[in-house]
């Protein structure tokens, strides 16, 4: 954000009160679905509607103007179109609004004429020092605050993770993929065009905000992206940080373009200085929700030897080919830990595979030797954080008791891979990871968290850390 | 000259691109390896600074209109002796007097070849500068085993780099070459970092080939881009 010094963004995320410009009753248009979105998700604070020829709006009483709300307003919503958002942002700022949200289109990304106009509605927000988020964005939500100003109306779980996109359907993409996996979103920002705060100023905000203990990111493109990578690489310092970089191909180049007006740039560099940051990237929507919840759920390893528990081989397969390239090693297992998993299987049993990923085959379906197995492995000083694998069964149990235990026990990361369909596990996903163990049902997925981990695991020992 | 004074003289005449000889004397400067390169302004000059330099040399065109020098057909390779220079030499003010009047020829011997590496920097609009290495030579298009970071580079970083490309193997000896001397390596990366730090009116340096040897460097063939306007 241009200016000196920096401006207070706690207003933006912990409004009192608020002020909607561009309130309608019809249920199509963004104000309308803002001003629900804000009462929809629980807003404690005040919310003032503006529109200069509706009388009510969902039930609330609509002022004719920001000249007519009664006391001042710490941050506006602007659901106007593209020309009408630079004259209310001139408004606000007259007004002394502390932050505005604004949601329209037609800037830069449509070219030199909408380029024009974005450059008068920045020089509308700086001239007031007025920290702005978009143009051009979905929304923002604060669950710890209650406050959703989204055109999406949603409810969801919160939680402690915290999500920077530049494209609002990729952000919905992420929220609706967190429900599924079963984390909360601490707070979603739009950032659109990143016209004023942009994805550094984002991530210095979440840096030192307490409710947020990792961050996400999906980003198309930004103009200053050196900052980005390094405010994300010192951020990421405090807490995880992970992104996922899209545009890979030069053909994307013009879909970004004419998406948030920024250039995709290069993605081998992104990929190339976000490594050198020391940031954690994924490939995918999916790879990101997988990873943040981990890096949420579970504390760092002390290293990047990974244990993997199974009773069928193929799933441990897939984690090693996305495990190896990410920097983890599957370590032979001690001796001691060896004598231990034949104690416990006993000796005229079907073929157990006794080394690194362990296959307990058929013994591996039962709740106490699967328990014991765990222990065994999360005993084993070679091992820094363990996989454990599990089919969905109709008469067996996923061991759920055993592996929380073992896991409090041994105080080491543990992911659970539950080879089922979502309805199928969902009961035990919500105990699990209330108990603070994520488990997933894609070992791809599983690997990533586990890469995750282990990055950060690795970067808190000063192993992927810069000294500057 | 320094470096600093280099830069000046080249933006003062109104130059973008360094010559090959102003490029090697601000490597050298900046304590990286480089192929030695002097200015001859005739003939029989070209044959003593070949003797002085020792044969076999190179001989390229020296022009600030021809920026292509091999398209041009102003480089010539592996001269032995007195004779190929002058026949070297002829042939190519034939074909660059016409564009260029003013040409002359640099100097330069003949490295023993080594295995070929690409050390670089470039300006990148949104992440500023930024330093490249991989593998270099003719199959540097083909392969585009590159790595990429920004400016300024710790150690790690240059390491990181070094252990981070596909061909790293190459690097470390195989099948029975010896590896190549990777301090010497991390080192040219690193002053290339530091380099453009200092001087930010470089917008980009291309070292390809730079010859890698069990012990040291060598950058054979430099090219360097300035702006006035950092």
């Amino acid at each position: 954000m241009a200016g000196t010094g920096p401006v207070d963004l706690r207003p933006v995320f912990y409004p009192k009160r608020v002020a909607v410009f561009g309130v309608t009753n019809t249920p199509d248009r963004v104000g309308y679905n803002v001003l629900e979105s804000i009462l929809h998700g629980g807003f404690t604070g005040k919310v003032y509607p503006i529109h200069p020829r509706h009388e009510q709006v969902l039930g609330c009483k609509v002022y004719k103007s920001l000249e007519d709300v009664p006391e001042p307003v710490d941050l506006a919503v602007i659901c106007l179109n593209q020309y009408a958002t630079v004259k209310a942002v001139e408004s606000c700022g007259r007004a002394g609004v502390k932050g505005v949200i604004c949601n329209a289109g037609g800037y830069r990304e449509t070219g030199d004429v909408g380029h024009d106009l974005e450059k008068c509605l920045i020089a509308a927000a700086e001239k007031y020092r007025l920290p702005m988020i978009g143009p051009n964005t979905l929304g923002m939500i604060n669950n710890d605050g209650n406050f959703y100003s989204t055109f999406y109306p949603l409810k969801i779980p919160a939680g402690k993770v915290s999500i920077i996109s530049q494209s609002g359907g990729i952000g919905l993409t992420t929220i609706h993929m967190a429900i599924d996996e079963g984390i909360g979103i601490n707070k979603f920002i739009g950032v659109g065009n990143c016209s004023n705060l942009g994805f550094a100023d984002c991530l210095d905000y979440l840096e030192n905000d307490d409710s947020t203990a990792v961050i996400g990111v999906f980003i198309e493109g930004a103009a200053d992206a050196g900052r980005f990578v390094r405010t994300a690489g010192r951020v990421a310092r405090k807490k995880p940080v992970v992104v996922y970089k899209a545009g890979r191909l030069a053909e994307a180049d013009y879909y970004t373009q004419t998406h948030t007006g920024s250039s995709a740039g290069s993605f081998q560099l992104y990929r190339d200085i976000l490594h050198q940051h020391g940031v954690f990237t994924v490939n995918s929507a999916s790879e990101l929700v997988a990873a943040c919840k981990a890096l949420a759920l579970q504390p760092l390893p002390g290293g990047n030897r990974v244990g993997i528990l199974t009773h069928t081989a193929g799933p441990s397969v897939v984690m090693i080919d996305h495990l190896a390239p990410a920097g983890c090693v599957i370590p032979p297992l001690h001796e001691e830990t060896v004598s231990r998993v034949k104690q416990i299987i006993g000796s005229d049993n079907p073929p157990v595979v006794l080394k690194n990923p362990l296959d307990a085959a058929g013994l591996g379906f039962s709740r106490p030797t699967y328990g014991g197995l765990a222990e065994a492995m999360l005993a084993d000083d070679n091992v820094d954080l363990l996989l454990a694998v599990y089919c969905l069964h109709k008469t067996w149990e996923l061991p759920a008791i055993e592996l929380i235990n073992a896991h409090k026990k041994y105080k080491k990361p543990l992911i659970v891979n539950f080879v089922g369909n979502w309805q199928g596990c969902r009961a035990d996903q919500d105990f699990m990871q209330n108990a603070g163990v994520p488990l997933y049902t894609a070992p791809e997925k599983t690997a990533v968290a586990a890469a995750a981990l282990v990055h950060y695991g690795m970067r808190r020992k000063g192993g992927n850390d810069r000294d500057d | 000259m320094t470096i600093n004074e280099i830069v000046d003289h080249a933006v003062a005449s109104g130059r973008n691109l360094l010559f090959e000889d102003e490029a090697g004397a601000l490597l050298k400067a900046a304590g990286i390896p480089v192929n030695s390169c002097r200015v001859a302004s005739d003939e029989d000059e070209a044959v003593q600074v070949a003797k002085e330099t020792g044969f076999p040399v190179a001989l390229k065109v020296r022009s600030r209109t021809v920026t292509h020098k091999t398209d041009a057909g102003g480089v010539r390779l592996g001269l032995a002796d007195e004779e190929a220079v002058r026949l070297a030499y002829r042939g190519i003010m034939e074909k660059v007097r016409m564009i260029d009047p003013e040409s002359q020829v640099t100097v330069q011997p003949m490295a023993s070849p080594g295995v070929e590496l690409l050390v670089g920097m470039t300006t990148d609009p949104q992440f500023g500068q930024v330093v490249a290495f991989g593998l270099g030579g003719t199959l540097v298009e083909l392969f585009n085993d590159i790595t990429y970071r920004q400016v300024p580079l710790l150690k790690k970083d240059a390491t990181d780099m070094i252990n981070s490309i596909k061909g790293s193997a190459v690097l470390k000896g195989y099948r029975g070459r010896p590896p190549v001397d990777i301090n010497a390596l991390t080192g040219i990366i690193l002053k290339v970092s530091r380099l453009v730090e200092k001087e930010p009116r470089i917008k980009e340096i291309d070292l390809n080939p730079v010859f890698a040897y069990p012990q040291g460097m060598l950058a054979v063939d430099s090219r360097i881009v300035v702006c006035g306007n950092p």
